[in-house]
């Protein structure tokens, strides 16, 4: 009982361990109702209780308990409620956001395309990972590239659809560095249950390095094992989906893999990222996230596919 | 309406009971004219009490079938990365178990207890049109098995009981699956409606002469708004079905946005469904609840009317309310307030009902049998999903709580509590009423602990997975995050509730056996349905004074067995009930009855092979099928509306017609019934049209209007049409102008369609390029069904004629084609007048 | 998932307790800790190892029984130490691998090949 209450309270996608103004408010609106709730259902039990056993129970047994209790009782307190909630509601929507950093979010069968929509009009692409610095407000355009996703991020705020043919618009603000994790919450179809992501805060000094970084293109390898998997990586297709600027490729159907050693995970947040589970995914990817977009490649020799892996590993 | 005016039930209360002796054979014929057919004819059985067994009978089969499935489902979920299910699999579980348990479980369930309790609590011998429940039964039967089985084959629908587009449409899911899911629920809506328009009829036309509006059974009152919200919210599915099933057969992009469409508008039409449709699941178990409580308290339901109108608003209030499922869609604060508004106004008639039950509790004393464990347990249940509910009807916390398991939580606590419980409670409280045996007390409580404790541990943890972030429907999750004993302990729970409903099933098999001769009033309870009965319902059918007949009449018993009331014997020498009027419950007419046979049966065979054909695309075959269930539906009704027999005497003095036809006729009502849901498939027809132009309101007429001579050439053959129509009937009497007016309004109907359809075309409407264009060839389509059906009632009402079963007092058959006919003209006018005017009018 | 968890590992306790000594195990490495450095490392990406929590990966071989094995990777034979290298850097001992060298440090790669030895 303690370890649930704990992971409630501070786990990393709990709506009950906020880290940010939206998720805090509607935490706080969540403790009331279960306050609240709570001691509506001990009473009506008291009273059915009292109703089953009591000698004196027929004080409940006319018209009145049923105009008092389920008629004016929820009439005065829901409509409280409903106000409280609706204000609620309407200052969370109405949070700021001009000025705020825009980070483009596009969900797609079954990872999420994020691209930083920068101020000289270069855009920077990367993928299941969003870096947002602390203490001020980030605005999320969400999209869909093909069915409807949703975009939930229980510790930092509510959850928006990507539906086809509209924009939403999230606003929110992380108060605290940390990683906070996001999952996708409207079915989308095989593998919905393997469309997650990871938000990084950081200090703001911390987020604008990073956001550099993610802007220049992939950096030379140097290491000529790296460079074999760089030569391998481009001479078997991978750019035809895949763009890793700095390189002819260019591919613009999966994630854009330019700095994708940087990232905590592979797969939208299946797995963790290191040589060894790049090398099985590429092998593989069909049997660790079924029907995924991505075929299983399975025509390199070992050394090949390490070669590759190691690649992938040394874009940070 | 002149009979009953001199003479209302209560004038002649004096007369009744009549002690006077019966005649001797008078019983046996009752008794023989209401047997169930022996041997294989036994499935053409109609008698509501049998029917109605097969139906419960079935709906627990798919509880049992859904409920595996559910315990599969909590296998994988019992460890994080389980590797039990594969992921394929288990989406095609998720989406079999919901659609089951609501499509083929809840809704046909309490529609079965419908079909079996109402005509008892109503003292009739059966519902008024026995042959359609019996179809209704067997369609959804056949159907419902068939659909089930695709399971085995992996080709049953994967995309979530909800099934939204894009998600559903050929681009990203191009297999069979979701057709089964679109066509496969086609058999169901068709017996969802059949069974409202029984009910309906049967509610307000069968009732126990005297049992006023104001005298009626709570359940009653219940099925009478269940079958209204079936009336006014199925519609919106089935035009739901229809558009995504013809999106993905033909292309025409309804919801597909890069061609004008939205995927909100299966939301909208879905959940303007969908939430009703929580009522009517719901209403009919709570109106079970207010006939067991009064029972097990002994005591009459304290502020019946208050409980009656909470029934009537609930009803009300819950078409305002389907938004309250799309919070997250990022729709304008304005909405989500009035539908959040509308979300916390439906638990205040929750609240009246609770709090009745709750004053009857105190009033009376309460003996803690089996069906009173289970109303317990429902209130407990069903008070904490409530409270759960109003959380998620507020849109800050909806935001966070959506789609998660909190959200399963909540509904599983709404639907099991609400529904499930109840159902419980009524098949411990009514077996008497059916089996020879009660079901056993001592195993009862153990199937009541179990399954109380089960939902509790299996569902409650749930609500904080949900918070703690855990989206549902995921075949797997990741270890670490604090859900891994939360899970393990709600699939212990699963498997508890296994247990009670397999002890459930033991208690079935030892004690569980149906028979005319059944146990009889153990409860000591004081409605109708607890008189003595067998195969022909009531010896004879009593005059209701109060709510509790039973409680208030004492010797009412042995004077209804006795024969002492009204309709003691079958004086048309076939089956036959009692008519009264809809509010009053006045004696109007005997109505008779068609007793078994195969016509239904196979009717329904050739339905649900006409869906399932459909789905396989083996197109011919399917259309065989089709005109196979319409011949037999036909054939059916071949032997319907007799035609004049010489009025009866049904004892008290009073003598009725045995046959009427026009707007006091139960033939009528439920064509009129069967209008309203027309109609409304219409309307949302017409929401679709309006809803898509609002989401693209610039460029979205994507064809240039047809010049106005076609339309209004078009409206005048419709008009044509109708007074041909017009005509046909008044001159009834002239059999070979009648029957040339009828065949001259066929042609004109089939040129008016003609003309619309055509001028759409040159005009260049491409139904496959813009959602616009796919609007309008529904509407076209639309009518063109009705056309279809017309000239067949046409021909039908023709050949009825040629064979001397139509003249101007035979005339049923006749008045029921005239009342379509003039819809179709309407419908006809209502499209023309919106496809022509409304774009001419907002000046594209 | 405390208290599967502990289940699971006090079998796994029991069974080392069984086959090999205490003692042995523990020069070998913390068979318990190289459980979860195997989870942390998503070895169940590419192999399918009983008692680990993954996808059960089918493009290295399958690891159980591995304790039971005489060589393994199809060259080395199964000693500990040379296990513990292997998972660490497994192209240094057979250059033609699909398996790259992986982010432990040496103590982690003991602790992994400890649990692989508890795979009977």
């Amino acid at each position: 009982m303690g370890t649930v209450l704990h992971d409630l309270l501070t786990g990393m996608q709990s709506a009950l361990a906020p880290a940010g103004p939206n998720a805090a408010a509607i935490a706080s609106l969540t403790w009331i109702m279960f306050v609240g709730g709570g001691l509506i259902f001990v009473f009506v039990m008291s009273f059915l209780a009292w109703a089953l056993w009591s000698e004196r129970r027929g004080w409940f047994a006319g018209r009145g308990i049923v105009i008092a209790g389920g008629i004016v009782f929820p009439l005065v307190t829901l409509s409280a409620l409903l106000v409280f909630g609706l204000l609620l509601a309407r200052d969370i929507v109405a949070r700021p956001s001009d000025g705020a950093l825009t980070i483009a979010v596009t969900g797609e069968q079954f990872w999420w395309r994020v691209r930083y929509v920068g101020n000289d009009g270069r855009d920077v692409d990367t993928a299941n990972e969003i870096h947002v610095p602390v203490g001020e407000p980030v605005k999320l355009v969400l999209t869909t590239a093909d069915v409807i996703h949703s975009l939930w991020i229980p510790t930092l705020a509510g959850k928006l659809d990507m539906i086809p043919g509209e924009t939403n618009t999230l606003v929110f603000q992380a108060d605290r560095p940390g990683v906070y994790r996001g999952q996708c919450t409207e079915y989308c179809g095989a593998a919905h249950a393997l469309m997650a992501f990871d938000v990084v805060a950081h200090p703001a000094d911390a987020f604008a390095a990073w956001l550099e970084g993610q802007a220049r293109p992939a950096a030379d390898p140097g290491i000529p094992f790296i460079s074999r998997g760089r030569e391998l990586f481009l001479a078997a297709g991978c750019g035809a989906c895949h763009a890793v600027r700095g390189t002819p490729a260019d591919g613009r159907l999966g994630p854009d893999l330019t700095h994708i050693g940087s990232r905590r995970t592979i797969a939208a947040g299946s797995f963790p990222n290191n040589k060894g589970t790049l090398a099985g995914w590429i092998a593989s990817s069909q049997h660790l996230k079924p029907n995924n977009r991505m075929p299983d490649f399975n025509v390199f020799a070992g050394e090949e596919l390490r070669a590759i892996a190691a690649y992938l590993e040394s874009l940070k | 309406m002149n009979i009953q005016a001199s003479q209302g039930p209560d004038a002649r209360a004096e007369e009744l009971p009549n002690e006077a002796p019966r005649p001797d054979d008078e019983f046996a014929q009752l008794k023989r004219i209401w047997d169930p057919p022996r041997g294989i004819h036994f499935i053409t059985v109609v008698n509501n009490t049998y029917v109605g067994l097969f139906y419960i009978g079935t709906a627990f089969l798919f509880f049992v079938l859904a409920g595996i499935l559910a315990l599969l489902m909590r296998s994988q979920l019992a460890v994080p990365q389980a590797g039990l299910i594969a992921q394929g699999t288990y989406n095609q579980l998720f989406t079999m178990h919901g659609t089951v348990m609501m499509f083929l479980f809840a809704v046909p369930a309490v529609e079965a207890m419908g079909v079996y309790l109402l005509p008892n609590m109503q003292a009739a011998r059966d519902l008024p049109f026995p042959r359609l429940s019996a179809y209704a039964f067997w369609a959804y039967f056949f159907g419902g098995i068939a659909f089930f089985c695709t399971l085995f084959f992996g080709v049953a629908p994967d995309g979530g009981w909800f099934m939204y587009p894009p998600l559903t449409s050929t681009q990203y899911s191009p297999g069979i699956n979701a057709d089964f899911w679109l066509l496969g629920i086609g058999f169901i809506e068709i017996s969802a409606i059949a069974g409202a328009i029984e009910i309906v009829v049967g509610v307000l036309r069968t009732r126990a002469p005297g049992m006023s509006l104001d005298r009626m059974p709570v359940y009653c009152w219940a099925m009478l708004v269940f079958a209204g919200l079936i009336i006014f919210a199925f519609p919106a599915i089935i035009l739901g079905t229809l558009l995504l099933e013809i999106e993905r057969a033909f292309g025409w992009p309804f919801f597909i946005a890069e061609k004008g469409g939205s995927p909100l508008l299966w939301q909208h039409l879905f959940w303007f469904f969908g939430h009703p449709e929580v009522y009517i699941i719901f209403l009919p178990a709570a109106g079970m609840v207010s006939m067991i409580v009064p029972t097990i308290a002994g005591s009459p339901l304290v502020a019946h009317r208050l409980v009656v109108l909470a029934l009537i608003a609930t009803g009300f209030i819950s078409f305002g309310v389907w938004v309250h499922h799309m919070f997250t869609t990022g729709i304008p604060q304005l909405s989500l307030s009035f539908f959040s508004a509308a979300s916390m106004a439906v638990s205040v008639p929750s609240g009246i009902q609770v709090f009745a039950w709750i004053a009857t509790i105190a009033r009376g004393r309460v003996m803690l049998t089996t069906p009173a464990l289970f109303v317990i347990g429902f209130l407990f249940i069903f008070t904490l999903g409530g409270l759960t509910g109003v959380m998620v009807g507020m849109v800050p916390f909806d935001w966070q709580a959506h789609d998660t398991y909190f959200v399963v939580a909540h509904f599983h606590y709404v639907l099991i509590g609400g529904m499930v419980f109840p159902l419980f409670a009524a098949f411990y409280y009514w077996t008497p009423h059916t089996s020879r045996r009660p079901l056993s007390e001592r195993l009862g409580r153990w199937v009541f602990g179990l399954i109380f404790a089960g939902v509790n541990v299996a569902f409650f943890p749930m609500h904080i997975t949900g918070l703690m972030g855990m989206p549902r429907r995921v075949y797997t999750y990741p270890a670490g995050m604090g859900w891994d004993w939360l899970n393990l302990v709600s699939t212990v729970g699963a498997f508890l509730v296994a247990a009670g409903v397999a002890l459930f099933l033991i208690d079935l098999l030892r004690n569980f056996r149906p028979s005319p001769d059944n146990a009889g009033n153990v409860w000591n309870a004081g409605t109708l349905e607890w008189l003595p009965s067998g195969d022909y319902a009531n010896r004879s059918i009593p005059i209701v004074r109060t709510h509790y007949p039973l409680w208030d009449q004492p010797r009412l018993a042995e004077d209804v067995e006795a024969g002492r009331y009204y309709l003691p014997g079958a004086p048309t020498g076939g089956r036959e009930t009692i008519v009264t009027s809809p509010v009053h419950a006045e004696p109007q007419y005997v109505v008779q009855m068609p007793g078994p046979g195969w016509a239904p049966v196979l009717a329904a065979f050739f339905t649900a092979a006409f869906f399932l054909l459909l789905t396989v695309k083996l197109v011919w075959p399917a259309l065989a099928c089709g005109v196979l269930a319409v011949g037999f539906v036909l054939r059916w009704l071949w032997d319907t509306d007799p035609g004049r027999t010489p009025p009866v005497d049904i004892g008290g003095g009073l003598t009725l017609p045995t046959y009427v036809t026009g707007p006091m006729s139960h033939a009528w009502w439920a064509m009129i019934v069967l209008l309203l849901v027309a109609g409304t498939l219409f309307v949302c027809l017409l929401f679709s049209y309006f809803f898509l132009w609002t989401v693209n309101p610039r460029g979205w007429f994507a064809a240039p209007l047809p010049d106005l001579v076609w339309p209004a050439g078009a409206a005048i053959l419709y008009g044509l049409g109708s007074v041909m129509i017009v005509v046909a009937g008044r001159t009834l009497w002239r059999p070979w102008t009648s029957r040339l007016a009828l065949a001259a309004a066929v042609p004109l109907l089939v040129c008016a369609l003609g003309i619309d359809i055509n001028a759409h075309l040159q005009s260049g409407l491409r139904p496959q390029d813009t959602s616009y264009g796919a609007v309008v060839a529904m509407f076209l389509s639309l009518q063109g069904f009705y056309v279809g059906t017309l000239i067949v009632m046409a021909f039908y009402t023709l050949a009825r004629s040629f064979a001397g079963k139509l003249d101007q007092v035979r005339r049923g058959t006749f008045d029921n084609t005239m009342l379509l006919w003039h819809f179709a003209t309407a419908q006809g006018l209502a499209g023309i007048a919106v496809v022509q005017f409304f774009p001419r009018l907002v000046g594209e | 998932m405390k208290v599967p968890a502990g289940l699971a590992l006090l079998c796994l306790l029991a069974s080392c307790r069984e086959e090999s000594s205490p003692a042995v195990a523990h020069a070998l490495g913390d068979a318990m800790e190289g459980r979860r450095v195997i989870e942390r490392a998503g070895c169940a990406v590419c192999h399918d190892i009983p008692g680990v929590r993954g996808p059960r990966g089918v493009v290295g071989p399958s690891l159980a029984g591995f304790a039971r094995r005489a060589y393994f990777a199809g060259a080395l034979p199964n000693r500990p130490g040379l296990v513990a290298q292997f998972v660490r850097d497994a192209p240094a001992l057979v250059p033609n691998t699909a398996m790259p060298d992986m982010p432990l440090d040496e103590r982690q790669a003991r602790d992994a090949a400890a649990y692989l030895q508890t795979l009977r």
